[in-house]
């Protein structure tokens, strides 16, 4: 087996065997397992760079075999591929790390990071799926293995969220089998290439295909948090943070918006799908959810949840930047799948320290955290000012790339709602910011833990002051080459132009 | 690239009060990041002093693909900007008390950051991140004393920095659209040019009319700039202030033809500015209050040659220097007032009357009088303003000049009144009186040997 | 070397029920083992063996049908040859462990289950009506027995119950097979499928009570009553042969009459009507699954539901074009397969759980979820198969059976195919919903041997696999039929 086709294979059983190791190791060796989560990390970040650079130069890894009669189970590394197999390599890293630390003297350790790697798996295998009968195949086994990280806990409150969430992501697992089976009835296989397989169908079948879209986006709109199918998500955020983070940043959310990126440009193409005129109802939905998600986060007082709510607002800018005709949005939307996932997992490993150092869980119990924990509150800060758009941070390229695709599409009206959005974003965040560093602390935290002379353990310390440093970078360094802003630009160009 | 200063300075001039902060992440570290306070913009005012403008920095990597550059225009603002944080700085020394000293010059840093490299700044992008980062960072010295008087004024201050750089970024945005480029150089031709002009224009106008105080753009200032502290407050009406202004000129189309309207409307604002702040100001108790209204009315009253450049294209080249020579004034007299209100009477007679005088020497300077700064950039600025043809309410701007001065004793009266009803004897550090010498120092003495002046 | 595997398969079952009658539990145990060795062994060579050569008639000691017992050894046999070595090692080991011998009526065990396997290969592989009806006799009286060796009075009541269902179904198929006989006087399946024509009432009659007594047998909703007492009371060794294994014979004669007759002797109404009960067996199997407080219960009507899926063979066959038809074999023999491996892996867990939290209810399994992981995943495992996501072989059964619902036009097994999956998900996480409940104030938990851990996760395992294998395990269905065409015409010219 050559090389090109070992190594997303390799990429794939890098998590997944970590997984049957896990499984296998009792319960009580600590220190191998996480030596095991720690290589097996390490080692699918260095397959994803090998095959990043790869895909860079023009090189094509790609491996498949038949299924079922007519049907190919295909991995291939694409640039859009790698983009999501990089976001998910390279987070996946740090909250390894930062779970190992989470959950030290928790019980059901064998168990949580046994599924924690499969699930990574199964993202791996969304990321580099490349026709959309693979993706389906991973993108279900995503749900499965979710849900017993989901009800980790075990409480009432953890298994009602799970109930919830596997009601959602099953049902939309079925609209989008659906979906899948009945394009597939119609047109065979379909490998996931860059400009789409519908240009010049049959205007007969554009009613089914029209169809076909709406289920197609109904199943993924479930993971990717779009209205009115995000009920799942904030309940979800009773998970342990890593879990949250993950579902959140790396894996869940994303799994479904770049599932909608894959059948705008790689199924339908963007040309077709814009003729057909299915982008501006969706461009719509994504306007309102962004919206909507903001809206409702106002009000929340549990942390996570506001960040959940949050989360439903910002994926959406993905989805967003995708029905923006256009190279411009595409490249804003595109970038935003990385930019929101190193955001939000540093948001969500802040709120995980301030839970597991203080003991606090709701906003109004922040007051003057800033100067019992001040690295993890810059981080914060940092993190939600970029989801702000604040400039030079990682949101405001975001946030720049999806305006002048707006413009040139010719979707003045999608300014409106970054801007509305930005205000909204502010209004939320902010409020915790100055929690943080000018209220004084109002009452003794909740239950508080010390670990020596860090602010809180080494293990949740670093990862989040990582995550920041590059969120910051990716904005500063935006025009280099090794930014995801370039990356992004590199896919657009290969979609529009082929 | 005529004479480009060396990249270590330029380099140095932003990333000093950036990087500062980082001293912030050791409790021991105190007594280093109350020192360096006044050191932080020298390697700017080097830079101001020394590099022969025009010259151009090209850093493709940084962010979108920026540029940093100094010509005439931003090298007055530079001095004013660095001049005024150097000497607050050193104010801020002796003023500062130990209680969150490690918060407030954190923010102090990243504000400088923020005011120094807008200035610098030759792209939309840079400008406008480091406008934002100003933005923000000063909230934490709005907010900084933590009563409820500066958290309201924090609030209002937020709400509304945060819709202009909404207008900002939505203007900037469609201007990037319309002229294909990121220079700011290109954005007056590339405005004029675009469907969206009249649009773009509004929205630039608003959002840097909210930091430069145009009217009903306005509220946040009497507010936010007397609650924070003293040394805060002088470069926020000093310096902060002049970065709206500067953000119009850079960017609005002056020197484009067919925007007279607008430039009519911004000279009506100037002057509904310049003298309705008077209104206001004077009943004020707080001589901070009265000097935020008044810094309101004297933004009100650069406002009106922005608005002459913007209706008389071919008189810009005459009108803009003027115009960056009277900001500079202004701030440096400005900063003065503000730091002489966090001083004590010392013991003295001699000393006493010594005080009032220095203390009169800005607010005179304001007023226009003889051998004052005042009464160059004023000068200069009617000269200017008079010599354009074709303005409106030109035949009404010799009185409405006459007015706005009047508007200016009177809020400057009012000042000296409040403030002479407020110092009382006491004792402060060496720091805060070498801090307010040195500025009055620099408006009165070494204004006068600035390269921009000379 | 065919003749031996031939020998092997169908008569050494026999010697080892035989022997085994005369030992106890444990020395049966030691044979047993060793033949289930040779069985398994003996099963993939003849899977080779046609893999390689193509499937052949097999006329046993030379004497040809219709008199003599005639074999049919294609693809699709030797593959559920194989399936029955598997799902049936993989039981008779865990019951070697799992049972106790202390019981006097276990040795039993060993001589009813050498004669269940006898018939199961006899099933797979007979040609003809009678001889497949001797085997499904066979197979129904060992498992009556198995059932009854739970020895609990509920036991030998569901087994009471059983043997009444069993029975009631083989008469009317014997009527029908009867009928057949009498008009067409042989029973050859390929024989009567050459010489049937499309207008006869009384084949058509025979057909249908055929169908109507294999539909019992098979437990087809609404005639379901008697599966769940008998899988549920059976020890969990038996529920999984029973489950797995049994209920899929009596399906299998259903289909190939189906296959071979249907298409002049059945009707429009008559598939449509099979596959609506099938889709009653698929809901209210599912919904009754979901409702049940004991853990083996709901497996057992799980069982219902995923029979009620095969049921949609007939419409999906019936009057279609010839892909279309294809597809939808395929996508029934891998369920037959995949349910096969599933529900006898989930059996064999489920009675480990039992075993270890020492209580049949469900809402007992709390904390079980860090106490027995291993088992709780092979369960999991199981149930992902049932609920057919991917990449199992129950999720490529689906999409097999999707793709020939849409392709015929017939839209509404869609709904049924994807309702099915949703309410198989809905009462297997209850299970582990249950599972997962941290308030279980003891913490007394019985640690079953590993091995009986291991059984039903490498079953679980081959479910998953299978959808991953699909594809060469439908072409082994494909493979060229030697004889096929000659015995037909062979067939014909006799009167």
């Amino acid at each position: 087996m050559s090389l090109s086709a070992l190594l997303p294979i390799l990429a794939l059983l890098s998590s997944l065997l970590a997984a049957v190791v896990i499984f296998a190791l009792p319960e009580s060796s600590h220190r191998l397992r996480t030596l095991v989560n720690l290589l097996a990390a390490l080692l699918k970040l260095g397959v994803v760079a090998v095959m990043t650079w790869g895909v860079f130069r023009g090189v094509d890894f790609s491996v498949s075999f038949t299924m079922l009669p007519g049907v190919s189970f295909m991995l291939r590394a694409d640039a859009l591929a790698m983009l999501f197999a990089g976001l998910s390599a390279v987070l996946w890293l740090f909250t390894t790390i930062y779970a190992v630390g989470y959950l030290e003297d928790s019980p059901n350790r064998s168990r949580f990071f046994g599924f924690f790697s499969l699930c990574v798996a199964s993202t791996m295998g969304v990321a580099l799926a490349g026709n959309l009968f693979t993706f389906f195949l991973f993108y279900e086994m995503l749900t499965l293995s979710t849900y017993p990280l989901v009800v980790h806990r075990g409480t009432d409150k953890s298994l009602q969220a799970g109930r919830n969430y596997i009601i959602y992501t099953l049902g939309g697992g079925v609209a989008l089998l659906l979906g899948i089976a009945w394009l597939h009835g119609l047109a065979g296989d379909l490998p996931f290439q860059e400009t789409g397989h519908f240009q010049g169908a049959d205007p007969a079948l554009h009613g089914q295909l029209t169809l076909i879209f709406v289920l197609l986006i109904a199943g993924l709109g479930v993971k990717a948090g779009l209205f009115p199918l995000h009920g799942w998500l904030p309940q979800a955020m009773v998970a342990p943070a890593p879990v949250s983070a993950l579902l959140h940043a790396v894996a869940v959310v994303k799994a479904g918006a770049f599932g909608i990126v894959r059948v705008v440009y790689d199924i339908y193409g963007i040309d077709f799908a814009y003729a057909l005129g299915l982008l501006e109802p969706l461009a719509w939905l994504a306007a309102f959810t962004i919206i909507y998600g903001s809206v409702r986060a106002l009000w929340q007082t549990d942390l996570k949840r506001r960040l959940a709510f949050s989360t439903i607002s910002q994926v959406s800018y993905i989805i967003l930047g995708v029905t923006l005709f256009g190279p411009l949005g595409a490249v804003g939307g595109l970038v935003h799948l990385l930019h929101q996932g190193i955001m939000k997992i540093t948001l969500f490993f802040c709120a995980g320290n301030y839970a597991e150092t203080l003991g606090v869980h709701r906003v109004d119990e922040l007051d003057g955290a800033g100067a019992r924990m001040p690295a993890t509150s810059v981080a914060f800060t940092l993190a939600a000012l970029g989801m702000i758009g604040v400039p030079p941070l990682a949101g405001f390229v975001t946030k720049w790339a999806l305006g002048a695709g707006a413009l040139a599409a010719e979707m003045e009206w999608a300014i409106l709602v970054l801007l509305v959005s930005s205000l909204l974003n502010a209004a939320y965040f902010l409020p915790i910011v100055y929690r943080l560093w000018f209220c004084p602390i109002a009452a003794p935290w909740p239950a508080e833990r010390r670990w020596g002379r860090l602010e809180t353990h080494a293990w949740l310390f670093w990862p989040p002051l990582v995550t920041t440093l590059m969120l910051v970078l990716v904005g500063l360094l935006a025009a280099t080459f090794v930014s995801p802003l370039s990356w992004a630009q590199l896919i657009a160009v290969r979609m529009y132009l082929p | 690239m005529n004479g480009l200063p060396p990249v270590a300075l330029i380099a140095a001039s932003v990333l000093l009060p950036l990087l500062y902060p980082l001293l912030a992440a050791r409790p021991g570290w105190r007594g280093a990041l109350r020192a360096a306070l006044p050191l932080l913009p020298l390697p700017a005012l080097v830079l101001a002093m020394l590099s022969a403008t025009p010259w151009t920095l090209e850093l493709p990597w940084l962010m979108l693909g920026s540029t940093w550059m100094l010509d005439e225009l931003r090298r007055s603002f530079l001095l004013l900007t660095a001049l005024l944080w150097s000497t607050a700085g050193l104010y801020a020394v002796g003023y500062l008390g130990s209680e969150h000293l490690r918060r407030f010059c954190v923010f102090w840093g990243l504000t400088l950051a923020g005011n120094l490299g807008l200035v610098l700044a030759g792209d939309m992008v840079s400008f406008y991140t480091f406008f934002s980062v100003m933005t923000f960072a000063a909230y934490g010295l709005v907010v900084h004393d933590g009563s409820d008087r500066a958290r309201f004024a924090g609030r209002v201050y937020l709400v509304m920095a945060l819709l202009g750089e909404m207008a900002l970024l939505a203007g900037f945005l469609l201007a990037a659209q319309a002229v294909d480029t990121l220079l700011l150089a290109d954005l007056a031709a590339g405005i004029g040019a675009s469907d969206d002009g009249h649009l773009i224009t509004a929205l630039l106008i608003a959002g840097f009319g909210v930091k430069a105080g145009l009217p009903l753009l306005h509220f946040w200032l009497p507010l936010a700039h007397p609650v924070a502290p003293t040394p805060a407050s002088a470069v926020l009406s000093g310096a902060m202030i002049k970065a709206g202004l500067l953000g119009w000129l850079l960017a609005l189309p002056i020197g484009e033809a067919g925007w007279g309207p607008w430039g009519q409307f911004l000279i009506v604002m100037g002057f509904v500015g310049s003298l309705g702040a008077a209104l206001f100001g004077m009943l004020q108790r707080d001589p901070k209050t009265v000097l935020a209204w008044s810094s309101i009315s004297q933004m009100g009253l650069i406002v009106v040659p922005v608005g002459a450049a913007l209706a008389a294209p071919g008189h810009a080249p005459v009108l803009l220097p003027a115009i960056a020579l009277f900001a500079l004034h202004h701030g440096l007299a400005k900063g003065c007032l503000f730091l002489a209100v966090g001083l004590v009477l010392p013991a003295s007679r001699i000393l006493r009357v010594l005080l009032w005088l220095l203390v009169a020497l800005p607010a005179l300077s304001l007023l226009g009088l003889p051998f004052t700064s005042g009464a160059l950039a004023k000068g200069v600025m009617k000269k200017a303003l008079l010599a354009t043809p074709d303005l409106p309410l030109a035949e009404h701007m010799p009185l409405l000049l006459q007015a706005a001065t009047l508007a200016t004793l009177v809020l400057v009266v009012r000042y000296g009144w409040m403030l002479w009803l407020k110092l009382e004897p006491g004792g402060a550090a060496a720091c805060r009186w070498w801090g307010w010498i040195l500025a009055t120092l620099c408006s009165a003495v070494l204004f006068w040997w600035l390269p921009v002046v000379r | 070397m065919n003749q031996w595997l031939m020998a092997g398969l169908l008569f050494t079952p026999l010697a080892w029920a035989a022997l085994s009658l005369l030992l106890d539990f444990r020395q049966g145990r030691w044979l047993s083992w060793l033949g289930m060795l040779i069985q398994a062994l003996v099963s993939l060579g003849l899977w080779v063996a046609v893999a390689s050569n193509g499937g052949f008639y097999y006329a046993l000691a030379g004497w040809e049908a219709p008199l003599g017992i005639a074999l049919r050894v294609d693809g699709l046999a030797v593959t559920f040859v194989l399936l029955t070595a598997a799902v049936a090692t993989a039981c008779g080991l865990h019951a070697g462990v799992y049972l106790d011998p202390s019981k006097s009526w276990q040795r039993y065990f060993w001589p009813l289950f050498w004669f269940l396997w006898a018939g199961l290969n006899g099933v797979w592989l007979g040609a003809d009506l009678f001889n497949l009806y001797v085997s499904l006799e066979l197979i129904s009286l060992s498992a009556v027995g198995l059932v009854a060796l739970g020895g609990e009075a509920a036991a030998l009541r569901a087994a009471l119950r059983y043997l009444f269902a069993v029975l009631l179904g083989s008469l009317v198929y014997l009527l029908g097979v009867a009928l057949l006989y009498g008009q067409f006087g042989t029973l050859s399946l390929t024989g009567i499928a050459a010489v049937v024509g499309a207008d006869e009432p009384a084949a058509a009659m025979a057909l249908l009570l055929m169908l109507a007594g294999l539909a019992l047998k098979t437990a087809l909703f609404p005639l379901h009553g008697w599966l769940p007492p008998a899988h549920g009371v059976a020890k969990s060794p038996v529920s999984a042969l029973l489950s797995g294994l049994v209920v899929k014979a009596s399906f299998y004669i259903a289909a190939r009459l189906w296959l071979e007759l249907g298409d002049r002797l059945g009707s429009h109404t008559l598939a449509q009507g099979i596959g609506a009960l099938g889709a009653g067996a698929v809901i209210w199997g599912s919904w009754l699954a979901f409702r049940q407080p004991h853990l083996k219960q709901v497996v057992a009507y799980s069982s219902v539901a995923q029979i009620g899926y095969l049921f949609l063979l007939f419409p999906l066959t019936f009057a279609v074009a010839e892909p279309v038809s294809r597809l939808a074999q395929q996508g029934i023999t891998l369920q037959v397969v995949s349910h096969a491996l599933a529900k006898s892996a989930m059996f064999l867990a489920a009675g480990n759980l039992i075993l270890s939290v020492r209580s049949k209810r469900v809402d007992a399994l709390g904390g079980v979820s860090h106490y027995l992981p291993f088992s709780l995943f092979s369960f999991g495992l199981a149930g992902v198969s049932l609920m057919s996501l991917p990449p199992t072989g129950g999720f490529a059964a689906k999409w097999l059976l999707l793709q020939a619902s849409l392709a015929s036009g017939q839209w509404w097994w869609v709904v049924v195919l994807l309702l099915g999956g949703v309410l198989a998900a809905a009462y297997v996480f209850r299970i582990y919903r249950a599972t997962f409940l941290e308030d279980r104030a003891s913490d007394d938990f019985y640690h079953p041997p590993r091995s009986l851990e291991a059984i039903p996760m490498l079953l679980a395992l081959l479910a998953l696999g299978l959808g991953l294998v699909a594809e060469p395990v439908l072409s082994v269905l494909a493979l060229p039929f030697e004889v096929a065409a000659e015995v037909a015409a062979d067939v014909a010219v006799q009167p």
